[in-house]
């Protein structure tokens, strides 16, 4: 990620609306032949200070029409982050301390010799290099080595083509743009059970509820943290950023961040998979174990007429705790929507925590939607699950199948009861 | 609805808030009419910030008589929130001045400021403050050399291996250092733990961010700790809201001769070479060329707004371009002042004619002082060194084994130096507060009682005579002349 001071955001004071900014493949084409030479840079540039491969970094793209620094310092702190220096703070801090203590009786140390006490700095160069063993400009170039900007190239181990740095060019400037954020809001149809994880792993608080509850549940998320009650606060801006990027891998979203603009003004920020940032991120994974695909693979296989089967649609919500069953089977006549989830087996402690959580969102109607339907739950247990440890499954008293090869999904019907 | 109808409630801290769990809407209202208190939907509670902690649990005390649960601070027992035995092993009298500010604070409801200049042994007053209180404390500063001081400070007076959070360590105990940044990044985690809090050069808690480390925490006790309060009255709101009123004020007119040395200043102004002359001429005529076009398009623009309009490069792609442009000469230009040859050439007078005293350098940049460095093969003091570099160049110029230590802004704030009687401050900015902080390293009184000079060296015909200008209109500078 980019750091603040180098974020770019346009501001649309008629509409209120941030724009990040962003180097598009038309307008911008000159950009692909600057990625390629900045690629270069770092890639023949290893053994360099830092600071020189910034510099040529801002010499490629001053070539271009107005390019703003924090654009060049973006492109910086891109690259460097895909790079390795070389910084050895203890042979730099030994020189030092060599350096500085063979000079300390030689203070002043003059370039123009005046007085009987002074001491020419070139004879005490020379002095210094013959006592070190090394040439003065050596001993000058690393002195500081340690130094930020004077650390060496080690490795550039990037295999990014000048499109892909371009596009974590823009992935960049919209996180950056979130830094200002003081709320998000993410209407979801897809990848439910990502976004709340990820959320979770930002350390966010959320509201949710289900605006659509057509064929396929549609989810409204409102994210901030402890402090979004009391007053607008960015402190949650880099969490928002973090969640962005997570975002760009999944399926079917809208994101709208309240920013904080010039002036304390609110802007509003969209973003979705139609402005075509690429995701660092591979997309979420279909199922979460190979139990989980069989089951739905035995499904698909001998579905039973007149339920539909829905994998991660349904959210339950309690508090700041949310589950999302594994699949949930609905019945529309009937009127029955089934929460199925499935246990596999990991270990007596993780059957212990299915166990707690279950109990925990037993009697959870799911927010919004399916009113009048009557709400059940089926377990579909590995049958690799021994049967002393399923007795704590038992006594939640829960239906229950066991699932192997041959398993029947009108089996997992008759259950339900 | 009534109190008596809900579940007993209960107080907890979260994350940098305290939530009140099963009070009705009309209680709150009565009992904590003054407290900004807001209703949370999201977990059925109130919230407010952790800083009313301590009012909120007076309310509840004088309203519900222990009828309810307070799960506020890690205080079932917890170390931390018992009197702390703190040993006092110092061997030094406060002076009547730090006496005073001791009583202000006590006598104050142990909350607010104490301004007091540099080098007069604020931070003494606050260890005699943190052994009187005894509970657990928490002190934040600026910059990661303070938090070594501060650490080591406390330890000579109390022989407490005090924690610290930040730079890299996380090691919280019931008397702990850190600074502003890692305050405010940790507070929602530690804002439970401490009962007294201190900000060392409380003028830095200011803005948003910053403002939660004060914000997030449930310390009663609050003292900030400074030589200058803002001048602006936001800020001053903002530190009495966050910390407390003034409670003691010195003025450097009043610590001068008392705590402080006899000072003098000197201004020494250098000539740029010729080829620089040119060059900063060339830059500073593509500047005015910039600043005047602009305010033929848009008569309000100042040069302030370049910045800005150098990221316009959808809107104003031309005006974008030509920011960009002026702002480089701008840059090229404050390198020429910055480093310009004829500066090192009176530093090597400077240091001729005091070659047996220890001398302080202070520079406007990190490049700067690493040059000044390589150049008379001086230790330098940055950001980049670590305590044991720290340490070591500090201890090596108390001893008078080194009599040359260069700093950039690193030590203009706090950080002790031993008896340095001579400064040279090069470049730098005009802000008042910069200008009285590197002045008190200077005016510390040592051994002896010998006048102590500040030089400052600035480049003729350029901004820096300007910056100089400013800087000598504040008190600390026109002291003594």
């Amino acid at each position: 990620m980019i750091r603040s001071e180098h974020s770019i955001v346009h501001y649309d004071f008629q509409r209120m609306i941030v724009r990040p900014d962003r180097l598009r493949r038309g307008t911008d084409a000159d950009y692909v032949a600057a990625a390629k030479q900045m690629l270069r840079v770092y890639r023949d540039g290893i053994g360099d200070p830092r600071q020189v491969l910034h510099g040529r970094i801002e010499t490629c793209l001053n070539r271009l029409f107005g390019c703003p620094p924090r654009r060049i310092a973006a492109f910086c702190k891109l690259l460097d982050d895909q790079s390795e220096y070389l910084s050895n703070r203890k042979a730099a801090l030994q020189l030092r301390r060599r350096v500085f203590d063979f000079a300390a009786d030689r203070h002043p140390i003059v370039e123009h010799r005046e007085g009987i006490f002074d001491h020419d700095a070139n004879q005490v160069r020379s002095e210094l290099a013959k006592e070190l063993g090394r040439t003065w400009p050596e001993i000058e170039a690393d002195l500081f080595s340690d130094v930020l900007e004077l650390q060496r190239l080690k490795a550039f181990r990037s295999e990014w083509t000048p499109q892909q740095l371009l596009s974590a060019y823009n992935v960049a400037q919209t996180q950056a743009a979130l830094y200002r954020a003081t709320r998000v809001r993410i209407d979801a149809t897809d990848d439910l059970k990502t976004i709340v994880r990820h959320a979770k792993l930002a350390g966010l608080m959320h509201r949710i509820d289900l605006i659509s509850s057509a064929e396929q549940p549609r989810y409204r998320f409102i994210f901030d943290g402890p402090q979004s009650s009391l007053r607008q606060s960015t402190r949650y801006g880099v969490r928002f950023a973090a969640l962005a990027a997570k975002l760009l891998a999944c399926r079917g979203w809208h994101l709208t961040a309240e920013i904080l603009g010039p002036r304390k003004q609110r802007f509003r920020m969209e973003l979705s998979p139609a402005d075509g940032l690429s995701a660092a991120l591979s997309a979420p994974d279909a199922f979460d174990s190979s139990l989980e695909a069989e089951v739905d693979a035995a499904w698909q296989k001998a579905p039973v007429e007149g339920w539909t089967w829905q994998r991660e649609s349904l959210l339950l919500v309690r508090g700041q705790t949310v589950m999302t069953p594994d699949f949930a089977l609905h019945h529309r006549h009937r009127g029955i929507l089934v929460y199925v989830e499935v246990v596999g087996f990991w270990t007596p402690e993780y059957l212990e925590e299915k166990c707690r959580r279950l109990q925990q969102f037993a009697g959870i109607t799911p927010c919004g939607g399916h009113a009048g339907d009557t709400v059940k739950w089926l377990l579909i247990v590995s049958g690799k699950i021994e049967p002393d440890l399923r007795q704590g499954l038992a006594d939640l008293q829960l239906p229950m199948v066991s699932f192997d090869t041959s398993a029947s999904p009108q089996a997992w019907i008759d259950a339900i009861g | 609805m009534n109190v008596a109808d809900k579940p007993r409630p209960s107080i907890d801290f979260h994350q940098g808030t305290v939530r009140l769990f099963g009070l009705s809407p009309r209680f709150v209202e009565k009992a904590f009419a003054e407290i900004p208190l807001a209703w949370d939907d999201r977990e059925d509670c109130f919230r407010g910030d952790a800083m009313h902690a301590d009012a909120i649990r007076r309310g509840l005390d004088h309203s519900l008589a222990g009828g309810f649960d307070w799960r506020v601070g890690r205080d079932a027992g917890a170390a931390e929130f018992r009197a702390l035995s703190i040993k006092d092993l110092r061997q030094v009298t406060l002076r009547d001045d730090q006496q005073q500010a001791v009583e202000a604070f006590e006598t104050g409801g142990r909350r607010g400021l104490i301004v007091m200049p540099t080098g007069t042994g604020k931070t003494v007053v606050a260890i005699e403050l943190m052994i009187r209180n005894r509970r657990s404390t928490l002190i934040v500063v600026p910059v990661r050399d303070l938090m070594y001081q501060w650490h080591a400070k406390i330890l000579e007076a109390t022989g407490i291996d005090a924690g610290l959070i930040g730079d890299g360590v996380h090691r919280v105990s019931p008397i702990s250092v850190t600074t502003y940044d890692s305050a405010a990044i940790h507070m929602p985690r530690i804002g439970d733990r401490f009962q007294l809090i201190i900000f060392d050069e409380v003028h830095h808690l200011a803005g948003p961010w910053r403002s939660d480390a004060a914000r997030m925490s449930i310390a009663a006790h609050r003292l900030g700790l400074t030589a200058t309060l803002p001048g602006d009255d936001e800020r001053m709101t903002r530190l009495h809201e966050l910390v407390g009123p003034t409670l003691y004020q010195q003025s450097i007119a009043e610590a001068s001769g008392a705590s402080l040395a006899d000072y003098s200043v000197h201004r020494i102004a250098v000539r740029l070479t010729d080829d620089e002359q040119h060059r900063y001429r060339e830059h500073a005529q593509q500047i005015q060329k910039f600043v005047f076009e602009q305010k033929t398009i848009d008569p309000k623009f100042k040069w302030e707004d370049t910045y800005a309009l150098s990221a316009a490069t959808e809107e104003e792609p031309d005006r974008a371009r030509d920011a960009v442009i002026a702002m480089r000469a701008f840059r090229l230009k404050r390198q020429i002042e910055e480093h310009a040859d004829a500066k090192l050439r009176m530093l090597e007078d400077l240091f001729r004619l005091h070659c047996d005293e220890s001398i302080i350098v202070f520079t406007g940049s990190n490049v700067m002082a690493r040059k000044i460095s390589t150049r008379f093969l001086v230790p330098c003091l940055l950001s980049h060194c670590g305590k044991k570099e720290r340490r070591q160049w500090l201890e090596g110029f108390a001893e008078g084994r080194y009599r040359v230590l260069v700093a950039n802004r690193v030590l203009d704030e706090g950080v002790d130096l031993p008896e340095v009687k001579t400064a040279i401050v090069l470049g730098g900015l005009s802000s008042q507060r910069q200008a009285i902080q590197r002045l008190g390293r200077v005016l510390r009184k040592g051994r002896g009682g010998r006048r102590a000079k500040l030089y400052e060296v600035v480049v003729e015909d350029t901004r820096e005579v300007k910056r100089s200008r400013d800087r000598r209109r504040n008190e600390a500078y026109r002291q003594k002349r």
